[in-house]
């Protein structure tokens, strides 16, 4: 049986953020992961709290985290550690060379591939809007045979929204693919790590747009986590580019998982990958064990403490059957409507959050597990990111925001 | 004013049929539906085209009917029916003396039922039970609703029959108690205008009786629900009957990369009581597992539910128990000429109905043409030179799917805009393998208004990620060819993703909320298409 | 116990496989794991066609190790790609490829014969006969040992210990690199186990499952099971020190075939490191390591990684004084088994192991570790180092 202080369960965000911080705090930890995480799914962006329940936008993610309900996991967070988890958060991407900007008093509204703008609070360079108050002049720049990305939505929502009523001009860059598969965003920044492919791209767009502008991208500016490709292109073409938010998949999540990963090694984190954890060993109250179960064997990995990190319903982390969720390593008990009508809303879209998003396992101040009578389940397990039960990431925009805050503060708990 | 020489009122398997019929005996024909074409019921069922088997004992009548029309829709609608051939396969617990009658009744029909070992049928169809008593092969097809609808439309047209959608028809005009015309309202713009016509036919389906209203006539349509489900890909390669008499839930019928399961039946409370319930879906899983005992491990897609349109003369007859057979009803015994109802029937006699009632319309126009819609085809097939030049541009697994889709006429366009522009060879929907060129074609086609529209068309949507990510690709598509019908893109988003959650909603659990977590954390979390907007701020 | 139900219900189309997909990194040929497994396995139950681009996977597992939904990509695809032969033949290369165990055995019957195998083969690739034959000239084919890994235990004095192990060789330890072997032996040796082999294990048929030889691997599969049950009824365990011999023995039979006594003795087979680890685990392993002064950068195979039990030859190495280990942590070295000895894969193979390669520069060693036999020639070959096997290290600090 493999020894660790900390195991954590999941390798999200969530669960990168815990290992990096428990490794920080000198723990020996391994994180048993399955699957990649979302982050290469929903982007690099930490948003931490867009609006409230009630669909309204906040000031700011500050003033916001004052008015959550009891249940929401930031409550049981606290300001302080939210706030200290952003610093953690900043200071790893400044040491690794890939500063992230952007502060909890500030509410970033970024540009997105639907021509809408989102609330965020913490992006890398490549997305932040400050060069927009600079300049009248923004080309919606799109790249030829991009499917999941069309620059004349961006260009026509946009300057309907406050902040973006600018002059609009679409440009768009041939990479020049002639056969082969459809072309991802993932092609795109390929090509753009290539000397070629930037020169390239550089040459066509000086032919197309006047220096000066703000060019907004879809987020195709290279897939390793440093800025040379955008500093490259803004120098040659003498605009500020900013990279919007567009489908799967997500590059500056791409970027910000390779970055997590790097610091992890060099950290010392002990990472198995397709490690499928199905059940804990369980003694008075404490998880001595937990045991993953693969196509051979059951393995064992003990631990002082255990993160929970596997993300909800999409990671595996909680399972949702006709009318019933079940949380299938500890059965920990996990809050949901009783009959499955209630489960959700008959809009998709409405000013209600859903209830299926909201259902996760309680938790207290420490963020370990909750029992049916409001005790506390098991001394030594945390809980973080979507298994949390009581916030809708989506509707309140926190996406990768409550996975920094939990995943940092059941670090700072071990 | 424009005018028709007579009126479909409803896009459904029977007024598409009646279209394609008139027009081709050289009737000035006009097709209104109130939304899309086949919207209603002729594409919320299980798309079985029947061998009659399922008639065979109750009704002999009504499987003859079926036997021979599958044999005609096989013919001419080669590119909307898949000849899957049937199984009908006894239980332990299904009466084994209704098996005699069945066999009995199926060779007085005229229906070729071939027994075969449970152990042949195991290794043709590996997933079924193993609980098999008895099996016998029919002849059983696959039929596509859309695909029927649209083929028969494109038919009709080179004829000159006319289609207008999204026109709700809210009055009927007559004079000296005869047809004037038509009133109707544009679902869309709201705009109203009159048509006027010689003859109307009321082939509204479950809303017959509404329209039959309007004229001051009264017609009983009793709307039944049936409620079905998706399934993520093929269980079988057939289709799956149970051999007992006809009840819920136990027809499965493979359809293109899918496999639906049907049917529940009770009282709907109005022809647009359409939304399914968990409740059905589960009771219809139980069922189901009885003929698939793996059928929970398998990921649905959705359900749906349609309202079979039961008529009877007695209002008190209902559901299974009310008769399936068709009646048309010439409402000049009610004293207004020019009008007649089409009630009743079932999909697979949808050509022969729509024969009967316009020979009936035929008679009163004094047009001698006969009927030809049994023995030319719907659609031309694609000569094997297009086949061979498609199969350049389409990605694996494409061209059969889009020529059958499409026909020979309008393959040719999609695939020289293929040829053309690269980027049209592009999927835009990876699930059901829809390209670009052909979403532009379905976009451009005079009866398309949003992207549930297309998606009737193509299939794009359809498959494992409902939308998640071809509907965003789609709004692109349509907004760069300014074909956006005047709506926003977010709206088109919207529209779309809210028609397939309502069949998501009643089964979210298991791989279904997973993606929706995904769709929602896409179009919610990550694109904000919701709409919080910074208005306080800035 | 099936653990993994090969349809593509789980499958969100989410995206993440395709951007962990190291062909899909460097070609544009190949349209990614998701479109050519669980999107297209929808299609594949309704219609007949064959997606060219299929040829392009290479097997290496990244996309199920990304996969958020624990959906079998590489597996889909093998079937599929068994699937797509059984309209068409193979060509004389995929045959050549996927049967290394019987051309390896036609060259030990003659004598001198795998002198004059190598000599062929290096002639070959000279002459571009290789090339000719679809396979890559640019790369040394793997040369076969002077003297069998069989035939060199047979010939070696065991101490006898109460402690056995069974031994799965495999056909590259057999044939190609036997002093793995033989140094697996020394160290069960040092750590009081006697090691058994069973001579009559065959080839495990990965590379045949890799060229479309479904049926064919699956006899082999028959074959290996029996007699890996034969020695867990007699409870010995069995170890494999190839990554793609374990991943194959323990979990690619249960995806592609259904034999009685597969998952039990899946639980019975261990990777020669993890053993070891076990054993340290339990305060049972021998650790009068000498010191060996040395950095070394560990490659982890993707066909270890694809097991679920992590980097176990890391953590040992770790137990050796003086020995720094680095894990390069470069992702996929491109050979993928039998993928990169493909003429028209090579550019691809040697693309995708670039980033280890300049990783392994960078780094300034000489030796680099990895478990796996073609990617240590893989290494080999772009990055111009000398390679080993873990245990090769801690036979050396066993025996310094």
């Amino acid at each position: 049986m493999r020894q660790s202080d900390v195991i954590v369960i999941g390798g999200g965000f969530a669960g990168l953020t815990a290992a990096a911080v428990a490794a920080k705090r000198g723990k020996t930890v391994t994180v048993l992961s399955k699957g990649v995480g979302t982050l290469t799914i929903s982007g690099g962006t930490i948003d931490l709290l867009g609006c409230g329940s009630d669909g309204r936008p906040f000031a700011s993610p500050a003033a916001g985290l004052a008015l959550v309900d009891p249940d929401h996991p930031y409550s049981k967070i606290g300001k302080e550690a939210v706030q200290a988890a952003v610093d953690f958060f900043l200071d790893l991407c400044e040491t690794a060379g890939f500063p992230y900007r952007g502060n909890l008093q500030e509410m970033k509204w970024i540009p997105t591939a639907a021509g809408t703008i989102k609330p965020t609070c913490l992006v890398p360079k490549t997305m932040d809007t400050a060069p927009l108050a600079e300049t009248d002049m923004v080309y919606a720049v799109g790249f030829h045979c991009l499917k999941d990305y069309y620059p004349h939505i961006v260009a026509k929502n946009l300057q309907k929204l406050p902040g973006y009523d600018k002059t609009y001009h679409i440009a768009m860059v041939d990479p020049r693919f002639t056969a082969g598969r459809d072309v991802s965003a993932l092609d795109i920044a390929r090509w753009l790590d290539t000397e070629s492919g930037r020169q390239d791209c550089i040459e066509q767009l000086r032919n197309t747009v006047k220096p000066g502008a703000v060019l907004l991208l879809p987020p195709v500016l290279g897939t390793r986590p440093d800025y040379q490709v955008l500093q490259e292109l803004e120098q040659a073409v003498r605009c500020r580019i900013i990279e919007t938010v567009a489908l799967p998949p997500a590059m500056t999540g791409f970027r910000l998982r390779n970055l997590l990963l790097d610091h992890l090694k060099s950290a010392g984190v002990r990472i198995v990958e397709q490690a499928f954890v199905a059940k804990a060993i369980v003694e008075n109250g404490r998880c001595l064990a937990v045991v993953t179960q693969n196509s051979d064997r059951e393995r064992s990995y003990s631990a002082q403490a255990f993160i929970l990190a596997n993300g909800g319903f999409y990671g595996g982390g909680l399972l949702a059957e006709p009318g019933k969720a079940v949380e299938p390593i500890f059965h920990l008990p996990v809050k949901a409507p009783a009959s499955q009508t209630q489960w959700s809303n008959p809009r998709l879209f409405s000013r209600e959050q859903q209830p299926f998003a909201k259902i996760g396992i309680a938790v207290d101040s420490t963020l370990r597990p909750l029992a049916e009578n409001g005790s506390l389940a098991l001394e030594n397990v945390y809980i973080a990111g979507r298994s949390l039960a009581g916030y809708d990431f989506c509707f309140e925009k926190s996406g990768n925001g409550v996975a920094l805050a939990s995943g940092y503060q059941a670090a700072m708990m071990v | 004013m424009e005018k028709a020489s007579v009126v479909v009122i409803g896009g459904g398997a029977t007024g598409v049929g009646i279209l394609r019929d008139l027009a081709m005996r050289g009737v000035d024909v006009l097709l209104l539906e109130q939304r899309d074409l086949v919207n209603g019921s002729s594409s919320r069922y299980h798309g079985l085209l029947h061998s009659g088997g399922r008639y065979a004992v109750k009704d002999a009548a009504a499987g003859k009917e079926c036997i021979e029309e599958n044999t005609i829709l096989r013919k001419i609608g080669k590119h909307c029916v898949e000849a899957t051939e049937g199984f009908f396969i006894r239980l332990p617990e299904d009466d084994k003396a209704f098996e005699e009658k069945w066999v009995e009744g199926c060779r007085k029909v005229g229906i070729p039922a071939i027994p075969i070992s449970p152990e042949e049928a195991w290794r043709l169809e590996p997933n079924l039970t193993r609980r098999i008593q008895s099996v016998y092969r029919v002849p059983d097809a696959a039929i596509d609703g859309f695909r029927m609808a649209w083929q028969n439309v494109a038919s009709a047209r080179r004829y000159g029959g006319r289609v207008r959608t999204y026109s709700e028809v809210v009055a009927i005009e007559q004079s000296n108690q005869q047809i004037t015309g038509v009133k109707i309202k544009s679902f869309l713009t709201g705009a109203v205008e009159t048509i006027a016509c010689d003859f109307i036919v009321n082939a509204a389906g479950s809303w017959a009786g509404k329209i039959a209203g309007l004229a001051g006539i009264q017609v009983h349509v009793q709307p039944d629900r049936g409620t079905l489900l998706a399934f993520n890909h093929r269980l079988s390669s057939r289709v799956i009957n149970r051999l007992r008499p006809a009840s819920d839930g136990d027809i499965f019928v493979p359809h293109g990369s899918i496999t639906i399961l049907g049917t529940t039946s009770s009282p709907a409370e109005s022809p647009e009581d359409n939304l399914p319930s968990t409740q059905e879906v589960l009771a219809m899983m139980k069922i189901g597992e009885a003929t698939f005992e793996n059928l929970g491990q398998y990921r649905l897609l959705r359900a749906f539910t349609g309202t079979r349109p039961l008529y009877s003369a007695d209002p008190s007859a209902k559901g299974r128990g009310a008769s399936r057979n068709f009646v048309i009803l010439d409402h000049a015994k009610d004293n207004l000429t020019g009008f007649a109802s089409i009630v009743g029937g079932k999909f697979t006699t949808y050509r022969l109905m729509a024969e009967k009632m316009s020979d009936l319309v035929c008679r009163y126009l004094k047009i001698t043409t006969p009927c030809r819609t049994a023995e030319e085809p719907l659609v031309e097939d694609a000569s094997p030179q297009l086949l061979a030049k498609a199969r350049q541009y389409f990605p694996a697994y494409g061209t059969e799917l889009a020529a059958s889709r499409l026909g020979a006429e309008r393959l040719e366009k999609v695939v020289n805009s293929m040829e053309q522009d690269p980027e049209k060879r592009q999927l835009v929907c990876e699930c059901e393998n829809v390209t670009l060129a052909e979403i532009e074609t379905a976009a451009k086609d005079s009866t398309s208004y949003c992207l549930s529209d297309v998606r009737r068309k193509t299939r794009m949507g359809m498959g494992t990620c409902q939308g998640a990510f071809c509907i965003f690709r789609s709004v692109g598509a349509v907004d760069s060819q300014n074909l956006a019908w005047g709506q926003s893109t977010n709206d088109l988003l919207k529209e779309f993703l809210q028609g397939r959650w309502n069949g998501i909603r009643p089964i979210l659990w298991g791989s279904v909320l997973r993606e929706m977590e995904l769709t929602r954390g896409i179009y919610e979390g990550m694109l904000n298409i919701n709409g919080v907007i910074d208005n306080e701020t800035k | 116990m099936k653990i993994q139900h090969n349809n593509p219900d789980s499958c969100t189309a989410c995206t993440a496989c395709i951007a962990q997909c190291p062909v899909t990194a460097v070609t544009r040929k190949f349209r990614g794991p998701k479109m050519v497994g669980p999107a297209l396995e929808r299609m594949r139950l309704s219609q007949e066609d064959t997606e060219p681009s299929l040829e392009y996977c290479s097997n290496c597992k990244n996309c199920d190790i990304a996969c958020p939904s624990g959906v079998p990509i590489s597996t889909l695809n093998m079937l599929a790609r068994a699937k797509s032969f059984k309209n068409r033949s193979h060509s004389l290369r995929d045959d050549m490829l996927a049967h290394g165990e019987k051309m390896a055995k036609l060259a030990e019957k003659i004598p001198g014969g795998a002198f004059l195998a190598n000599l062929g083969m290096n002639l070959g690739g000279s002459l571009g006969l290789m090339n000719l034959a679809g396979i890559a000239g640019e790369r040394p084919l793997p040369s076969y040992a002077a003297e069998s890994f069989l035939r060199q235990f047979k010939k070696f004095k065991q101490q006898s210990c109460p402690d056995k192990v069974v031994f799965y060789p495999g056909c590259f330890i057999n044939y190609n690199d036997p002093q793995v072997g033989m140094d697996f032996v020394a160290v069960m040796q040092a750590n009081g186990y006697e090691v058994i082999v069973e001579e009559d294990f065959v080839c495990c048929g990965s590379p045949m499952v890799a060229t479309g030889y479904l049926d064919e691997a699956g006899e082999q599969a028959r074959t290996n099971t029996e007699l890996l049950k034969k020695w867990r009824q007699q409870g010995y365990p069995v170890i494999t020190c190839c990554t793609s011999c374990g991943l194959m023995l323990k979990q690619e039979y249960q995806e592609l075939y259904d034999i009685e006594g597969m998952a039990e003795n899946a639980r019975n087979l261990y990777d020669g490191c993890e053993f070891l680890l076990l054993l340290a685990d339990k305060g049972k392993l021998n650790t009068h390591f000498a010191a060996l002064e040395e950095k070394v950068l560990y490659h982890a195979p993707c066909h270890l990684r694809a097991q679920g039990f992590g980097l176990p030859a890391l953590d040992l190495l770790e137990l050796i004084p003086g020995l720094r280990v680095e894990n390069a942590g470069a992702g996929c070295c491109g050979i993928a088994g039998n993928y990169g000895f493909k003429a028209d894969k090579y550019d691809i193979s040697m693309a995708i192991g670039e980033k280890l390669f300049q990783r392994i520069k960078d780094s300034g060693v000489d030796t680099v570790v990895s478990d796996c036999g073609t990617c240590r020639l893989q290494i080999a070959h772009g990055a111009k180092v000398e390679t080993v096997h873990p245990l090769t290290l801690l036979r050396r600090a066993y025996e310094r």
